[in-house]
């Protein structure tokens, strides 16, 4: 490693960012988007050429073809739009049913509010997927097998987004505002939209987007309910074109790829929300 | 919705703390303004109550029954557990889990912890570029990852051992052999999750002053050395955290283990070699259709959990109290 | 800031979302419009079922069929039975051989095919296959569409350039046994350095141990898989084959099998009838330089498919008007010529279009012909509840050793203590 700088310098050395500190970011970077680079090249060169060394690192010609037959294999723009739907109510109703929650948590009182909230707490530990069996055995006995319902209302609130607005609430809001508001003959409803919500709204943006992508990439729900072709989400369509008799490397990536190509446009845009989301939202020990 | 009400004695703001007495010089106020609370909580118990609670409750129940989804269910106590106990197959999942945990999340740690320092660096430019890159992973989804990571460590025509097959090493079976899979399901894992990792850090990191770094500068003290004496000790919660949070993902692994495998999906591979406890559970519950021993497989899992969630409760408590 | 017409308005979006949403929630069920003789079928990919439904659709102006590819053969049979647990089920569904035994002993769930007719044309299909759609009640769960026959695909170019010879009644000849097959294997590894077989596990095993008398069940239907001199057979030849370092290793329908078919990295792979079009669609650079040559050790069957009505479907009528078309004898000798699929319908085997059959990207091998041979003196056996997870056993056991990782001396005892584990005996 290199030592530390000799102190003659008139910089400070705590200022002074290293060539090496870039390398390791940008191989680190490298890393990150190295897969789905790969992804891309081996769905735009056929199968043969996919498998063969030295790897061609080049994309070819052959995506277009390709996406084609994604699109003729299976569904998929079905998919798509399955994905969409699914991941897009997910995501605006799991931001404004936590903002609601969390408010309630943070600024309302009401008798078993505390109680009520550790329940929450605890709830987030426990991996639902445990319980699968009677939660497919549940969505069968309401007639949702193969619905998109089935998709969506499990994913509509979450322990964790109810935690974060409380306590992005607890701090942004102050008290004396609300009881401004309520002296004001403000109720509890308009105080949310009016106070609350404006203040919590790109905290609620923030957790919309988590909730679009943690649905839009769900795997082994969707799997367990959906069984039409018509009704799958992208995730189940890039498992169905691993084709069972007919293998199409390319096909699966060209697949992958298009499932992953809404996502990282949408991030190109929403990206830096999403790493302040997290930094924000971080533990704070 | 509401009527808008005079509310002209507002009550008093609530004193914190569960046992805390409300003040009892309340105006009553009308039905809809004392429910308001419990309507907007109600969405997240209600579908907790009908996908989270009631279906954990009910695994119980289930595991006590020969539970053939289209044919018959037969009460047999205890049995599943007993078979579970003696059940070969459930522990090499247990020993793959924790395996692929281990493998995925140390390296994950060390990874992001070096990164986040990296990060931290006040003049380091394009900082927004490479936080953003970090997340490029998480928004990838975990089949669309499987299905480029199995190629790339396939035996015969992968990129990697392509590459090893360059330095004269290989070709390494990754995808059919116990090290290799596991190895290949933690590359995923950490491939995932280190960028996220790296960000709460950072975040954790920009909490420290930088003086601290400063005066340790000044002392004397290289990169290196602040790294150990300054950022590993003051991101101790979060990595704390992070354990909590990777060790209950790691429990939930699925989804790779299941698209690795063409030959053998539910079992990942011929010999089990990768399957996860929670794959062993679809296998048990949507591949063979005993309802009754996946459930039991489901209980177990919750067992775990459990007591996962207590030893790291009393550790981070004594990590707490030690300070 | 905030308006007050904005809450309004994300309400309304989120409403209209919903709204959406059940909308399409509630058009994706139920069968379109048809008048009852639409209908929902459910199939396995990468068998051109689409090529019949279509051909069915020209036939029949007006009918709408909705096929749904749900995937392999095991997969779509788990759907079924999710579906059947689940309330969601199609009005007809494809049920691969290994896995019908479950289902008939579940009766209950599907439609008695005689309430259509079905006993009527019971005779026109193989014996010993219509025999295991048969539950015990008599009800008649499932019609035969294919079976699988059994022979060996070589490539006839790569055994030019090892010196074998290329002429498929010669190359026939070199294998009458499974233990010539090895030797045949060895002598093609040697002169070329290449592995010589796809892998051991199925197309070795797999085919030996559908060539028995009695397979894992005798015919009262009590398991002697274990006791079997015909299956320790069949499982000590793959492990010899392994052995004798002639497999590529590469397991049947995974990413490396169908690289090395392109590749031309092995040179014979087992291919009852059905799997002609998995060569097709994987390799097809390699047409012409195929050939298909008669399999060791003589008659058997691997694979073949039933048609079936779950109990609930909402056009059993619709459906089985279409296993009446599609099935009959006329009906399979067309798909036959179409997609390869062997007829269950013996009637048609004498037939010109059949017997006189040749198939171009397999150098002209009279492929109607090599099928129907290979099931001539086939002894039909016992097909119990749990022979399809036995045999996935051995074969993982098989796997695992050719991978590298199985230890061959233990395999056998393996593979009973994890078949036991695995049928809870």
């Amino acid at each position: 490693m290199m030592t530390s700088t000799p102190r003659s310098r008139s910089r400070r050395p705590v200022d002074r960012v290293r060539w090496w500190t870039y390398a390791l970011l940008i191989l680190g970077a490298a890393i990150c988007l190295f897969p789905v680079y790969w992804m891309f090249v081996v769905a735009s060169t056929d199968t043969a050429t996919a498998t063969e060394m030295p790897p061609e690192i080049v994309p070819g010609g052959n995506l277009p073809h390709l996406v084609d037959l994604v699109f003729s294999t299976v569904p998929f723009l079905r998919a798509l739009v399955n994905s969409v739907l699914v991941a897009g109510t997910i995501g605006v109703g799991h931001a404004l049913l936590c903002s609601l929650a969390g408010f309630a948590f943070a600024k309302l009182h009401f008798p078993g509010r505390d109680t009520l909230f550790l329940v929450v707490v605890l709830t987030m530990t426990v991996p639902t997927q445990l319980a699968i069996i009677p939660q497919f055995l549940i969505v069968a006995e309401l007639g949702w097998v193969d619905t998109l319902q089935a998709l969506i209302l499990p994913g509509l609130a979450s322990a964790f987004g109810i935690f974060w607005m409380r306590q992005h609430l607890s701090t942004a809001l102050s008290d004396e505002l609300v009881q401004a508001a309520r002296i004001d003959g403000a109720n509890t409803w308009q105080i949310f939209w009016r106070i609350a919500f404006p203040i919590v709204r790109p905290a609620a943006y923030v957790l919309g987007l988590f909730g679009y992508v943690t649905a839009w990439n769900d795997f082994l729900w969707p799997f367990v309910v959906m069984k039409s072709p018509e009704n799958y989400t992208v995730q189940i369509a890039i498992k169905a074109l691993q084709n069972s008799f007919d293998i199409d490397l390319g096909l699966a990536m060209a697949g992958s790829f298009v499932a992953t190509l809404p996502l990282l446009v949408l991030f190109v845009f929403v990206g830096r929300r999403m790493v302040a989301g997290i930094m924000e939202g971080a533990f704070k020990g | 919705m509401a009527t808008t009400r005079l509310d002209p004695a507002p009550e008093a703001p609530a004193p914190r703390g569960p046992h805390a007495r409300r003040a009892s010089s309340r105006v009553r106020q009308g039905f809809a303004e004392r429910i308001a609370p419990y309507a907007y909580i109600a969405p997240f118990f209600l579908i907790f109550a009908v996908f989270g609670l009631f279906p954990l409750l009910f695994t119980f129940y289930i595991a006590l029954f020969d539970w053939n989804p289209i044919g018959d269910q037969t009460y047999i106590g205890f049995d599943n557990f007993t078979r579970l106990w003696e059940d070969g197959r459930f522990w090499n999942a247990a020993g793959n889990t924790v395996s692929i945990w281990l493998l995925s999340t140390l390296p994950q740690l060390m990874l992001a912890l070096v990164l986040a320092h990296l990060l931290n660096h006040a003049r380091l430019r394009y900082a927004a570029f490479f936080r953003m890159t970090m997340l490029v992973p998480y928004i990838t989804s975990v089949a669309a990852t499987t299905i480029v990571f199995a190629q790339i460590f396939d035996r015969d025509y992968g990129l990697l051992n392509w590459l090893l097959g360059l330095v004269g090493v290989g070709p390494v079976n990754f995808v059919q052999s116990v090290p290799g899979s596991h190895l290949m399901i933690a590359t995923m894992v950490i491939w995932r999750w280190f960028g996220y990792t790296t960000l709460l850090y950072l975040a954790s990191l920009h909490a420290i002053p930088r003086e601290t770094y400063e005066a340790a500068a000044v002392d004397g003290a290289g990169g290196v050395k602040q790294f150990w004496h300054i950022t590993v000790p003051s991101l101790r919660p979060v990595i704390i955290f992070t354990v909590v949070t990777s060790t209950i993902y790691g429990l939930q692994i699925f989804t790779e283990p299941l698209l690795v495998s063409r030959a053998a999906p539910l079992t990942c591979g011929p010999a089990r070699e990768c399957q996860t406890l929670t794959l062993f559970l679809y296998e048990q519950g949507f591949g063979v259709f005993e309802f009754g021993y996946a459930a039991a497989v489901g209980v177990a899992l919750f067992v775990m959990v459990v007591a996962l969630a207590l030893i790291n409760y009393l550790a981070s408590s004594r990590i707490r109290s030690e300070r | 800031m905030f308006t007050r017409k904005t809450p309004a308005r994300l309400r309304t979006a989120a409403s209209i979302a919903l709204g959406v949403v059940f909308a399409a929630a509630g058009c994706s069920n139920g069968p379109g419009s048809g008048g009852g003789r639409s209908f929902e079928f459910w199939s396995f990919t990468g068998i051109n079922q689409e090529a019949a439904v279509q051909e069915y659709e020209r036939a029949n102006p007006g009918i709408d069929v909705r096929l749904s590819e749900v995937g392999s053969s095991v997969e779509t049979a788990q759907s079924l039975t999710i579906g059947l647990a689940g309330g969601k089920v199609p009005d007809l569904v494809l049920i691969q051989g290994d896995d019908m035994p479950r289902f008939v002993d579940q009766p209950h769930n599907f439609r008695d095919l005689r309430e259509f007719g079905a006993a009527d044309v019971q005779d026109d299909y193989l014996d010993w296959v219509m025999s295991q759609s048969v539950a015990e009640d008599g009800s008649i769960i499932g019609v035969p569409t294919d079976v699988g026959g059994m022979a060996i695909a070589y490539r006839a170019d790569l055994f030019a350039e090892a010196g074998l010879p290329t002429d498929r009644e010669e190359v026939g000849r070199l294998w009458p046994t499974w233990e010539d097959f090895i030797a045949t294997g060895e002598r093609y590894t040697a002169a070329t350095g290449e592995p010589f077989v796809d892998n051991a596990a199925t197309s070795v095993f797999y085919q030996a141990v559908n060539q028995v008398s009695r397979k894992y069940y005798d015919d009262e239907g009590e398991l002697v898989y274990a006791e079997n001199p015909e299956i320790r057979d069949a499982f000590e030849l793959a492990l010899r084959a392994v052995d004798a370092g002639i497999t590529a290793r590469q397991s049947t329908f995974t990413e490396g099998w169908s690289a090395a078919m392109k590749q031309s990295d092995f040179a014979v792979v087992a291919a009852p009838s059905w799997m002609l079009n998995s060569i097709r669609s994987n390799a097809p650079e390699t047409a012409g330089a195929w050939d298909i040559a008669a399999i060791p050790g003589g008659a058997g069957n691997w694979g073949g498919s039933y048609l079936a009505i779950p109990a609930d479907a909402a056009n059993p009528e619709a459906a089985w008007d279409y296993i009446r078309e599609m099935q009959s004898p006329q009906g399979q000798l067309r798909h036959f010529t179409s997609s390869g699929a062997l007829p269950t319908t013996p009637s048609v085997y004498e037939d010109e279009r059949l017997a006189g059959y040749t198939d171009p990207f397999f150098s002209d091998a009279p492929v109607g012909r090599i099928y129907t041979d290979s099931l001539l003196g086939l002894e039909p056996f016992h097909i119990g509840p749990d022979s399809a997870p036995i045999g996935q056993e051995f074969l993982n056991a098989l796997t695992d050793v050719e991978q590298g990782s199985g230890d061959p001396a233990r395999a056998w005892e393996n593979a009973l203590r994890n078949v036991e584990i695995a049928i809870g005996e």
